[in-house]
């Protein structure tokens, strides 16, 4: 493919690259940039339209990008950088091949990849406990995603992603809904279709959209932001016609909680907060975590430096190019999480817990970076009881 | 045999002396399985074997040396962490544990090397063919 190829042409028009006026706000913000690595999202708008035949820049700048839409954020003029960037990804994938740093030499994409197979069939539910009620068909499922594998394939650094599925199951219940939770489930294909897999992607979305009408179901939950963004933003582009609904947990959380007859027990930590960016700034819910937090009683929260829309990204998106600039970045946020003199950093999508728990465990850092990490699901879970009775939510397993 | 795919991988060392020892002696050796040789099994990472079942192996073998034989020292143990591991995801993903398999030699042992390889593919055989076979592959397009 030459890069002088309509469809590039394309993307340059529908996502406003014409627009670009560069003011290099956007490489001015981009964490990628400001931690040193030699890439700038002004730049290679800038070449792409007037130097298309440098072909080798443009494509490792492609490959670059974390996604985490910051620049996006501070463009005035609207360029929907991440967008653009998935769909060269997209293009670059289908002609000459995926590219892009795999981390962890490409075995997360790999499983993924695996679950394609139509004839599959997984055991991922062995970490259910007889203290969670589930069911096997009904119209609410909950989405799991990847957490039982993560916990495997990250032994080596002690994140426990699974405990956020079991609190989430834990809180359904606990709002008298029993979830449907599907052993065929795949991969949501967030990280594929990141990379420039879209075929891949697309299979993942039809096998998972099968097996949820199959169990009869109209309401998919979700934990994670980026399950989230992929069934509620991209799988209807894929399934024309879809008639699923889709729940961010928290959301739902928050409106039952103000229904009433709920409220938190009290929980007396200095704590702060990272954005997940599929959270913050691509769904916009900056305020909603916040507004839970601000429900438990005595949990003071301490803003970071850059907080809500301008939160900075955890250095690594979709398990590619994570390197030396992205333990930059991650130290630094984790600096600016110190400085808060909090003892508890909540975040609310897995990625974060595995990236940012990844580099505390630096042993160049000596600890000194090492805090308790948190998801806000779990956070939530432990401190939510019924009002006006003495019973919390049920027991968690030992 | 038609239809199944083994990969062997082999340690430089021990195992491929074990190897080259017994395709001089003749020994007969599983037809289908393909070998490839690394210079220490430390060097093969989960991700690797998890390519070998994205690509359509139905069972893959590791062949190290002993523990204490290890020419660089913690090869063999870098080797049964991931094996562990990578054991775990196969089982998640249905495709089972058994069909990753991690075998250690002396350098002499060549006749136990070929009964592990048979014993290997017959084990493989019994199971069939590997049930996640993705229909795109895609990285080499």
């Amino acid at each position: 493919m030459r890069l002088d190829d309509p469809r590039i042409k394309g993307i340059i028009r529908d996502r406003s690259l014409f627009m670009c006026q560069e003011c290099g706000k956007c490489s001015a913000s981009c964490p990628r940039m400001l931690s040193g690595k030699e890439y700038s999202p002004r730049l290679l708008s800038h070449k792409l339209i007037t130097e298309p035949e440098n072909e080798s820049f443009i494509e490792n700048s492609v490959w670059e990008c974390l996604t985490c839409g910051l620049c996006e954020e501070r463009c005035p003029s609207g360029v929907q950088v991440r967008q653009f960037i998935m769909e060269m990804r997209t293009l670059l994938a289908g002609t000459k091949g995926l590219k892009g740093y795999r981390s962890h030499d490409g075995a997360l994409h790999s499983w993924m990849r695996l679950m394609t197979s139509p004839d599959l069939e997984q055991n991922r539910l062995d970490w259910l406990g007889p203290e969670l009620q589930v069911a096997q068909s009904g119209p609410l499922a909950f989405f799991t995603g990847c957490a039982p594998y993560f916990d495997i394939f990250f032994s080596g650094i002690d994140v426990n992603t699974l405990s956020i599925v079991r609190d989430s199951i834990r809180l359904l219940n606990f709002l008298d809904i029993v979830p449907v939770i599907l052993n065929g489930e795949r991969c949501c294909g967030h990280d594929l279709l990141w990379t420039g897999d879209r075929e891949n992607f697309e299979t993942l979305c039809r096998l998972n959209y099968q097996e949820f009408q199959a169990a009869g179901v109209k309401e998919v939950v979700v934990s994670c932001p980026e399950c989230y963004q992929v069934l509620n933003q991209f799988m209807p582009e894929v399934i024309p016609g879809m008639d699923l609904k889709v729940t961010l947990l928290l959301d739902l959380l928050r409106r039952e909680v103000h229904k009433g007859g709920m409220r938190f027990k009290p929980l007396k930590r200095r704590a702060t907060y990272q954005d997940p960016c599929r959270l913050g700034r691509s769904e916009g819910s900056c305020e909603m975590p916040r507004a839970l937090m601000q429900m438990i009683p005595e949990l003071a929260l301490k803003e970071m430096k850059n907080s809500g829309r301008s939160a900075v990204c955890c250095g690594n998106n979709g398990f590619i190019n994570c390197d030396a600039f992205s333990k930059r970045i991650q130290v630094e946020r984790l600096q600016e999480a110190k400085a808060t003199r909090a003892d508890l950093l909540i975040t609310a999508c897995p990625k974060c817990m595995i990236h940012l728990t990844c580099a505390m465990r630096d042993p160049v850092r000596q600890g000194s970076l090492s805090m308790e990490i948190r998801d806000l699901v779990c956070v939530l879970a432990d401190q939510i009881e019924r009002s006006g009775e003495d019973r919390s939510i049920g027991s968690r397993r030992k | 045999m038609a239809g199944i795919n083994l990969l062997g991988i082999l340690c430089n060392w021990s195992p491929f002396a074990c190897f080259n020892a017994a395709g001089m002696a003749h020994l007969k050796m599983p037809p289908n399985c393909v070998f490839m040789r690394v210079m220490c099994i430390g060097r093969i990472n989960q991700a690797l074997i998890l390519r070998a079942f994205e690509y359509g192996a139905d069972g893959v073998i590791l062949l190290e040396c002993k523990d204490e034989d290890c020419r660089y020292g913690p090869g063999p143990e870098v080797g049964h962490s991931n094996v562990e591991r990578v054991r775990k995801l196969l089982h998640l993903l249905g495709i089972g544990q058994k069909r990753l398999v991690e075998r250690s030699f002396a350098a002499h042992e060549k006749s136990e090397l070929v009964g592990a390889l048979w014993e290997f593919s017959e084990q493989i055989q019994a199971m069939g063919s590997n049930p996640a076979k993705p229909r795109q592959e895609g990285e080499s397009r």
